[in-house]
């Protein structure tokens, strides 16, 4: 990044082919869009470059290459209230109906649909915490830098994501088993 | 719960717990002010969260970064995006009715017997052993013809393979060498990639490299390679710019795609 920052702009090309495939992953799972999550990837990229005199290289690069995921998703999710406003992106979502063919599916794919479901309805924070640490193997100092808060509260986020993931998986479970 | 209790278990879940951590989870479990199963649940959802899929990105995704980064530069070149819409209109322009009309027959024709074969006995295994065979032929047979539609009809029917096969994979390794359409050879490469654990298929996908011309499919290949892992494939690249005048967003993208795969 720092040969980007230095005007060898061509150099961009061996980040994208290096982390292309992590930031799609980690949009992907925030957001479940294949083609959202494509041009969240084209947007890091597009601020990277935009950004690149910013970069002063004293830390991990991918803790600064998420920072700048993070505000491309939350720029993108202003942007979509601002347009819908009846949308949420919290708890408070409405949990929605059985998948069609729940009740016949076989007991794997019944428990990767409920994790996915699980994970789409977590609180955003949370569900950030869980996707860069738990899939993204970043550390948590890397996490709370990211998020700007201290690494002992990432922590306890951490924690109460994956309660708060095991109580919903529990609740959809039973919600589809009766539908 | 206590937050010192949680900040441990959550350190546990990332692995990052020393011997003596390790030992102060036990004693609480032991002690009972961390609920065991409580604490067993977590650890199993947690690792149950690698069953969420997540797809592959498209290549557009590749072309849209590169034709940016191009813009970037100032570059007044053709960029690979507009070569690629070009290329789409193209095919989309190949596709006439009768053709569409003699593919949605196929497409019923098969489903009606796919559909007959849900039951499950000796007679429809056979059945399913003769339908594979049937598809092959008619894959071969496509893939010769003469309609670059046909072609690329005969590519998709080799998804519908419901295992490795040798004969489809022989036959689409000559058509990513052979075929005269663009099109049908990046088709190709997407269909062989689906079988990428197969041998014949790593070392055919890599020697293909060598007979390319278009840039369209030697980037498609250098996706594939990133893929599939396919280390050695780095020669045959490092060959290609050495002795091709490729275009600059072309020569950037396998440069890159050595360095990752180096």
């Amino acid at each position: 990044m720092m040969k980007v920052k230095d005007g060898d702009l061509d150099k961009l090309g061996l980040l994208f082919e290096r982390y292309n495939r992590p930031l799609y992953s980690f949009f992907y799972r925030k957001t479940f869009q294949s083609q959202l999550s494509e041009d969240l990837v084209q947007s890091v990229f597009e601020r990277m470059l935009k950004y690149r005199t910013t970069y002063s290289g004293t830390g991990a690069f991918t803790t600064w290459m998420f920072s700048i995921a993070r505000n491309a998703h939350i720029d993108h999710y202003r942007k979509e209230k601002r347009r819908k406003e009846d949308e949420i992106l919290d708890e408070e979502r409405i949990a929605s109906d059985a998948p069609t063919g729940y009740m016949e599916m076989d007991e794997r794919h019944q428990k990767k649909l409920l994790l996915e479901k699980a994970l789409e309805q977590l609180d955003e924070d949370k569900k950030e915490v869980v996707i860069l640490s738990r899939f993204e193997g970043l550390k948590y100092h890397e996490i709370a830098e990211i998020q700007g808060v201290t690494e002992s509260a990432i922590k306890v986020r951490m924690f109460r994501a994956m309660k708060d993931l095991k109580q919903i998986v529990t609740t959809l479970s039973e919600e589809y088993s009766h539908e | 719960m206590s937050e010192k209790n949680e900040k441990l278990i959550a350190d546990y879940l990332q692995g990052i717990l020393d011997e003596q951590g390790k030992k102060e989870v036990e004693e609480l479990i032991a002690k009972g002010d961390i609920d065991f199963i409580d604490f067993r649940a977590i650890e199993q959802l947690h690792d149950e969260l690698d069953m969420i899929p997540v797809p592959e990105p498209s290549s557009e995704m590749s072309h849209n970064f590169y034709s940016m980064l191009e813009e970037e530069k100032g570059s007044s070149r053709v960029s690979i995006r507009e070569t690629l819409r070009e290329k789409i209109a193209e095919f989309l322009n190949q596709i006439t009715m009768p053709r569409l009309a003699y593919a949605c027959m196929l497409l019923i024709v098969g489903g009606f017997i796919g559909n007959q074969m849900n039951s499950g006995d000796a007679e429809i295994q056979q059945l399913t052993s003769e339908m594979q065979n049937m598809r092959e032929m008619m894959m071969v047979s496509m893939l010769e013809g003469p309609s670059t539609t046909d072609r690329l009809r005969a590519v998709n029917i080799s998804a519908k393979l419901p295992s490795v096969d040798q004969k489809a994979i022989r036959a689409l390794l000559f058509t990513l060498n052979n075929d005269e359409s663009i099109n049908v050879r990046v088709q190709s490469i997407e269909a062989l990639s689906r079988w990428g654990d197969d041998p014949i298929v790593r070392e055919g996908i890599v020697k293909a490299i060598a007979n390319q011309e278009s840039e369209i499919v030697i980037i498609s290949l250098a996706d594939t390679m990133v893929e599939l892992g396919l280390k050695n494939s780095a020669n045959e690249f490092q060959r290609i710019i050495d002795e091709k005048d490729l275009n600059g967003a072309t020569k950037l993208k396998v440069e890159n795609t050595i360095a990752v795969l180096s």
